[in-house]
């Protein structure tokens, strides 16, 4: 500890360790920053700038920075049916999160605000089931689907949807309850709420903003999801993943198509996500946090 | 209103070693008296009220609010509203819906409501505020947003848990004192707990003292300055705190240094097989004398001037204890000095058993 | 809760302890009930249909053969332990996990420490530094296949000059490439929000105590950081194992079974080979080696976040 220390204090001169805060540091730093920042996302903004091309100026060598932008790839993609996959995704997005909430809000109070004995344990078991392979249950699932006619049937993923993040939400819902004020539940208490009155009276309202992080969340899982829904749906209920994989096979030929199919699959949770960057950072911490 | 009364009442915390917070609390507290529940950090003074209202379970014995039995009720069913530390205001709602939310779970009319909190927000000077959320109020603004929540429902009893001590110090004591003046207009029995025992002793009718679960002594605070029961109440009740020490008893009196201090007959009966008993003087019992009268000698290694008076540290050659004495803070003598300290009056020594430290006399 | 009853010592004990007991256990179910939906169809859908995978394993059965469904007992676990293609999927997935939460994590790391202090556009820069996260994956893993790693119109080949086929000559470092990309934002978020959960005052007290930069990070920042790190380690753990999309749409597991993971493996085997006795027994071999590891990983999750104490 002692050389380590002694090593530091050798280099630089006392008023040093200031210095690169304030003299040439932070330009450089924040040129270089910029810089991995745009290389990191480069791949995204070749898919903007290709979805804007033709095809003829998507697949060239060198590949083309400068090109008249055209709206032709978007059209393309709507007349390949891509609406029908969009609102099979909104669909099953927006249920499979509002059952979420339905169900989490009551359990992570339970293992929250109102804890028995054995809370922790369950808690351990929602977590546990995060941990099985989804692989391992995609077989009875399937067999499942099809004895009971919901194979490609969007209610399907609704509900493995919601059962893929109910664990995830509860656990980071639980979080946002246990930083509510105990004074708060008990004054409530004293005024003689109810059960229901002092959960959606009182405490929602208060960790509104942890069960927006949580929603968003659930969201976005949702919304990306790939491995149920290229194996238990296909042209019926086919949410916008499904659609990209309709590309796999022709992704030769039509590179402008796919980067503008890209773009509009992942422009909804693209904007909430962008939007509601504060709540996501908030709702994940609040998960290491707690 | 009502009266409240504890009946051997006790909150064990069950664990390997098993937690006596609260251990078989007997109090009454009579219709319309303020009682202070007061004791250090850890004295169970905060979980006996809560035992009151509901929110800490009682274990044994019984809780008993007007003629009726509380102890198994639910906070909402025994007719208290309580004032928090940190106040719990819901954060969402209004000024006038906070203080009304109790009202709205009974179903009371909305006018009637609208009513009561307009009449309570007069008394607490929030009228102004009535439509404003607690973020944008000033921390004596919410206080009284608390109060007036309590006092809104027209409850037999309010449980105060120590509601002044999130303010500074100069509200702290304006507050005191209208918390004090509108108990009084409202003849409303209340219970109230602080760790702050200034606040104790002005504001009660009668003052409680806990320590470790278990009621030291409860009485008037002037019973309990004059006549404290124990050594601990001793000790804890006056500031700065009494002076207390353990002495040889003497005939007539116990030695402190060369001063014998004279000790009561009674007392001294009572003493009687004692070889040592422990002597407690307030600071303000004590002063400084000249050359030739009764008193000891004080070596002064510390003054706390605080303009009228100045409090003397020191120590008696010949004595571990350290002294506090209350002096003039014109002219106070200098650290290092000696200075001769006598007593005023006889009558103002207050001596216990050195085991029990049970008053004696 | 068992001593409850024991210290009864007053007169009124027998009233008390009936009294005490009484509201425990109503309150408790009461108490529970907002608990159980959740509980039962979180049980009703994932417990269930793993059971069911546990009876099929037991079976020989092929879709493609209707009627051939019969009890072989431990069969196809037998075949699977002899599988030296189910081994290499396994390997793989284990050097997939490792290097992508490894290097996602580090490159995270990197990424909030770059974005942790005021600079111009700040902003900005996170909202481009957590698009890849929001993506689709599916959309990410088309796209590098495409855009990117194309032998001869992709950016790889335009920046190196070089004709390889990136997906063919580095099948699984391809793939990993990938799913680093998509999950360092996400890495990135965590560690950020862990940063900024840091107390300015012990950071201002480090630099009073004489601690230079890199030691208030390594004695200070990191330390703290540590419950943060674990927890990105962990949920990253936990989505990359089951990583599928990448090796769906970029390698379709290949060439041969270079980029074969235990979910894309599995899922060939029953969906493409209809086997799905044998699949099962794979898919329960896979629940088991997970619990193992789980287990410490739950365990450890637990003593960080002292989440076993359950109660405030």
């Amino acid at each position: 500890m002692t050389t380590a220390t002694a090593t530091r204090q050798a280099e630089p001169a006392s008023p040093a360790p200031r210095k690169p805060k304030r003299g040439l540091g932070p330009g450089a730093l924040t040129a270089a920053t910029w810089i991995v920042a745009i290389l990191f996302v480069f791949p995204l903004i070749w898919m903007v700038l290709t979805a804007f091309k033709t095809e003829s100026d998507a697949f060239t060598d060198p590949p083309k920075l400068f090109f008249t932008p055209t709206l032709d790839q978007f059209a393309g993609v709507i007349d390949r049916g891509f609406l029908p996959y969009l609102g099979n995704s909104a669909f099953v997005t927006v249920l499979s999160t509002l059952l979420v909430l339905l169900l989490g809000v009551p359990a992570a109070y339970a293992l929250s605000l109102a804890p028995v004995k054995g809370t922790s344990n369950a808690l351990g078991f929602f977590l546990s089931t995060k941990m099985l392979p989804i692989v391992a249950a995609i077989i009875p699932l399937y067999v499942i689907s099809q004895n009971v006619q919901l194979l490609d049937n969007v209610w399907a993923l609704v509900i493995l949807y919601t059962a893929m993040n109910l664990p995830l939400a509860i656990w980071m819902m639980r979080s946002f309850f246990l930083e509510v004020p105990t004074e708060m539940i008990e004054a409530a208490r004293v005024d003689g709420a109810s059960l229901p009155t002092l959960l959606y009276k009182v405490i929602l309202p208060v960790v509104a903003p942890g069960i927006a992080a949580t929603a968003l969340i659930c969201v976005i899982f949702s919304w990306t999801e790939f491995f149920y829904a290229v194996n238990l749906t296909a042209a019926r209920a086919g949410t916008v993943p499904v659609f990209l994989v309709g590309f796999i096979t022709s992704e030769g030929l039509y590179w402008a198509q796919l980067s503008a199919a890209a773009l509009l699959a992942s422009l909804p949770v693209m904007i909430v996500g962008w939007i509601a960057q504060n709540h996501l950072v908030r709702g994940l911490s609040m998960g290491a946090v707690k | 209103m009502a009266a409240v009364a504890y009946a051997a009442a006790s909150r064990v915390y069950p664990g390997a070693s098993a937690v006596r917070a609260v251990d078989r609390l007997e109090l009454s507290i009579p219709d319309g008296e303020f009682l202070v529940l007061v004791g250090p950090s850890g004295s169970g003074k905060s979980t006996a009220l809560r035992m009151a209202a509901g929110l800490e379970d009682v274990d044994e014995g019984a809780i008993h609010i007007g003629d009726r039995d509380v102890t198994d009720l639910p906070p909402k069913d025994r007719d208290i509203a309580m004032v928090f530390q940190s106040y719990a205001l819901y954060p969402h709602m209004t000024v006038a819906d906070n203080m009304g939310f109790a009202l709205r779970l009974r179903g009371v009319p909305k006018p009637e409501i609208a009513d009561k909190v307009k009449e309570a927000a007069g008394l607490l000077d929030l009228t102004k505020y009535l439509d404003r959320k607690p973020k944008a109020l000033s921390g004596g603004q919410r206080q009284r947003v608390a109060m007036g929540r309590a006092i809104v429902r027209e409850p037999s009893v309010f449980l105060m848990d120590e509601p002044l001590s999130n303010l500074d110090a100069k509200l702290r004591v304006e507050t005191r004192a209208n918390i004090a003046k509108l108990q009084q207009r409202l003849g409303t029995t209340t219970i109230y707990v602080t760790h702050d025992q200034v606040e104790a002793m002005t504001m009660g009718d009668r003052v409680a003292v806990l320590k470790d679960g278990v009621l030291q002594q409860c009485a008037s605070p002037r019973e309990l300055y004059e006549n404290p029961a124990n050594a601990f109440v001793a000790g804890f009740i006056g500031s700065p705190a009494m002076n207390l020490g353990t002495y040889r008893v003497v005939d007539g009196g116990a030695r402190l240094g060369e001063l014998t201090v004279p000790v009561p007959r009674p007392v001294l009966d009572a003493a009687s097989g004692l070889d040592e008993i422990v002597l407690g003087v307030r600071p303000e019992s004590l002063g400084l004398v000249g050359a030739g009268e009764d008193g000891f000698e004080l070596t002064v290694d510390l003054v706390e001037e605080l303009g009228a008076d100045a409090y003397l540290h020191g120590t008696v050659d010949g004595a571990s204890e350290r002294i506090v004495v209350r002096v003039d803070g014109r002219t106070p003598p200098r650290i290092g000095e000696k200075v001769r300290v006598g007593l005023r009056d006889a009558g103002e020594v207050h001596a216990f058993h050195p085991e029990t430290s049970r008053r004696l006399g | 809760m068992s001593t409850l009853s024991a210290p009864a010592r007053s007169a009124p004990s027998k009233a008390t302890t009936g009294k005490a007991a009484k509201p425990r256990t109503s309150g408790s179910w009461k108490r529970r009930l907002p608990l159980m939906p959740a509980l039962l169809f979180t049980v009703a859908v994932t417990q269930l249909p793993f059971l069911l995978t546990v009876f099929y394993s037991f079976q020989s059965w092929n879709l493609v053969r209707p009627g051939s469904r019969h009890f072989v007992g431990f069969g196809n676990y037998l075949d699977v332990f002899t599988d030296s293609q189910f081994r290499g999927a396994m390997l793989n997935t284990v050097i997939l996990t490792i290097v992508c939460v490894f290097f996602s994590l580090l490159l995270g790391l990197g990424f909030a420490l770059l974005l942790d202090r005021k600079f111009l556009g700040r902003g900005v820069v996170r909202t481009l530094l957590i698009t890849p996260f929001l993506i689709l994956p599916a959309a990410g893993a088309l796209l590098w296949k495409t855009t990117m790693f194309h032998p001869s119109f992709g950016l790889l080949h335009f920046v190196f000059g070089t004709d390889t086929d990136w997906l063919s000559a580095f099948p699984l470092a391809s793939v990993m490439a990938q799913i680093v990309w998509q999950w360092t934002p996400f890495m990135m978020l965590l560690i950020l929000a862990g940063l900024q959960s840091q107390p300015k005052e012990v950071l201002e007290a480090a630099s009073v105590d004489g601690a230079g930069r890199v030691r208030t990070f390594t004695a200070i920042t990191l330390p703290h950081l540590s419950r943060y790190l674990q927890l990105a380690t962990l949920l990253g753990a936990i989505y990359i194992v089951n990583s599928f999309d990448a090796i769906f749409l970029m390698t379709q597991g290949g060439p041969g079974t270079a980029s074969t993971n235990l979910p894309y493996y599995i899922y060939q085997r029953a969906f493409e080979g209809f086997d799905i006795g044998q699949s099962s027994a794979m898919g329960v071999i896979v629940v088991i080696l997970t619990m193992i590891v789980a287990t410490f990983a739950l365990r450890l999750m637990f003593r960080t976040f002292a989440v076993s104490g359950g109660v405030k």
